[in-house]
């Protein structure tokens, strides 16, 4: 979608979004020549149409995260803006389990890991996590790796 | 006055770039796998996933590198069906990482990030009803993610499970540009044939994605005690539905209890049972993809 300033015949630029707020969604252009600006007022639908999609009205400043549409779009933060709950307790749960599994490996860490026989690399997976996070350790080093093995008896 | 095509940008949204760049984005993570294809039917509940599953743990058995991502937005099942429902998935750098099965096929699937399996998925909107205008963006978007926001590495062949319905392997299509084909499964019964032979007709005269051929799932029962087979519906009907497309009938899966049991329990089928007639003719279809895919 384009908006033209019919007086100037000038394409008009995005000057701000709002909202969502209740479902709607403001964006803001004004004409390059004139001033002049205007406002397009989304509906529910159209806003729902434009986040399925995936893209930022306004653009983007920074790639998306990885998973970043399941994430959101089933963690379901409300769209009104400010309230930051999610509307339904399984979304929610989503974004935690994804959140709490986030967990970075160190390259190191994740080589000697892929060494263990697939069949049981998930159950260390989990058990090292655990251990890290218990640490308060936000990337499984290599050290960490060493600690988990020593708890756990490997 | 100027036109909509005189305009050059959106105005600094840039939506078209966005789009651009999540197309760049799942092209970049696909550049390791060398076949890329899709298992679909027209109909429902003809066993897709149980194929899906099988044939991905047979041909990782037989050496190849594989990948396996479950379609199903609404329903996932793969993560149980092969065995690593609950698996933590760790996240490295842009992407995360697929999750191996115990023949270290790697799996992504909706069923990776749902703890509670009782609960269904629901997108976060306004109004659940109004759903008819977004919920296909937002299914497609997330079978992108599954996509293209997984770290695959280099595989030889990413199997894509879809479920039912004739629109689905035109939304895949849309998704993923590079489709090397397409597996078609069915019943040999009249409903299931009738189906699956549209659906079939909508890929050939409407995508550029070969179906491969025919899988004929419940082909009949083989009694593990006698080996005596007993056809569940009558025989020959696949046969005469793959002369009318034009295809082969890569494999014959006989019915087997012991399939759904593995199912559930996420075990596998061909490592636990690889005597067992199913199981065989996975290997069967194993080596006809590969002969097909010339893969290793």
């Amino acid at each position: 979608m384009k908006f033209l300033c019919v007086e100037c015949d000038e394409a008009m630029a995005l000057v701000e979004t709002r909202g969502p707020d209740r479902g709607s969604m403001t964006v803001v252009f004004a004409c390059p020549g004139c001033g002049r600006q205007t406002a397009m007022l989304t509906n529910t639908s159209e806003t729902q149409v434009v986040r399925s999609l995936g893209v930022k009205i306004g653009g983007r400043t920074m790639d998306a995260e990885p998973m970043e549409g399941i994430r959101a779009g089933l963690a379901g933060r409300s769209a009104e803006a400010g309230s930051g709950d999610s509307k339904c307790p399984f979304t929610g749960m989503v974004n935690e389990a994804f959140e709490q599994r986030a967990i970075t490996w160190s390259e190191a860490a994740r080589s000697r890991v892929e060494r263990i026989p697939s069949y049981a690399r998930s159950m260390v997976v989990r058990g090292v996590e655990e251990f890290a996070r218990e640490e308060g350790a936000a990337e499984v080093t290599e050290a960490v790796l060493d600690r988990a093995r020593g708890r756990m008896g490997m | 006055m100027k036109t909509y095509h005189d305009i050059a940008t959106d105005g600094g949204s840039d939506v078209a770039g966005q789009v651009a760049s999540q197309s760049h984005r799942l092209t970049g993570r696909l550049a390791d796998v060398r076949r890329i294809v899709a298992v679909m039917s027209g109909k429902g509940g003809v066993g897709k996933s149980t194929v899906s599953v099988n044939l991905a743990a047979s041909l990782a058995v037989s050496g190849a590198r594989v990948g396996l991502v479950d379609g199903d937005i609404n329903g996932p099942s793969l993560g149980r069906m092969a065995g690593v429902h609950g698996a933590p998935v760790l996240r490295s750098g842009s992407a995360v990482l697929p999750v191996e099965s115990s023949e270290g096929v790697r799996v992504m699937s909706m069923d990776l990030f749902l703890d509670d399996e009782s609960l269904p998925v629901v997108w976060d909107a306004p109004d659940q009803v109004g759903g008819a205008a977004w919920r296909g963006l937002r299914e497609a978007g997330a079978l992108r993610e599954l996509i293209a926001d997984t770290q695959w590495g280099e595989l030889d062949v990413l199997l894509i499970d879809l479920p039912p319905g004739s629109d689905r392997l035109p939304t895949l299509a849309g998704v993923v540009p590079r489709l090397d084909g397409a597996l078609v499964v069915t019943l040999p019964s009249a409903v299931s044939l009738g189906v699956v032979g549209r659906s079939v007709r909508m890929v050939q005269d409407h995508l550029d994605v070969p179906p491969l051929g025919l899988i004929e799932n419940m082909a009949a029962h083989v009694c593990p005690s006698c080996g005596a087979s007993d056809e569940l519906f009558p025989a020959g009907k696949v046969d005469v539905l793959a002369r009318t497309l034009g295809l082969r009938v890569l494999a014959r899966i006989p019915f087997d209890p012991l399939l759904g049991r593995a199912a559930d329990e996420g075990r596998s089928y061909p490592h636990d049972h690889p005597d067992r007639p199913a199981a065989e003719a996975f290997n069967k279809l194993a080596n006809e993809l590969q002969a097909i895919l010339d893969l290793p």
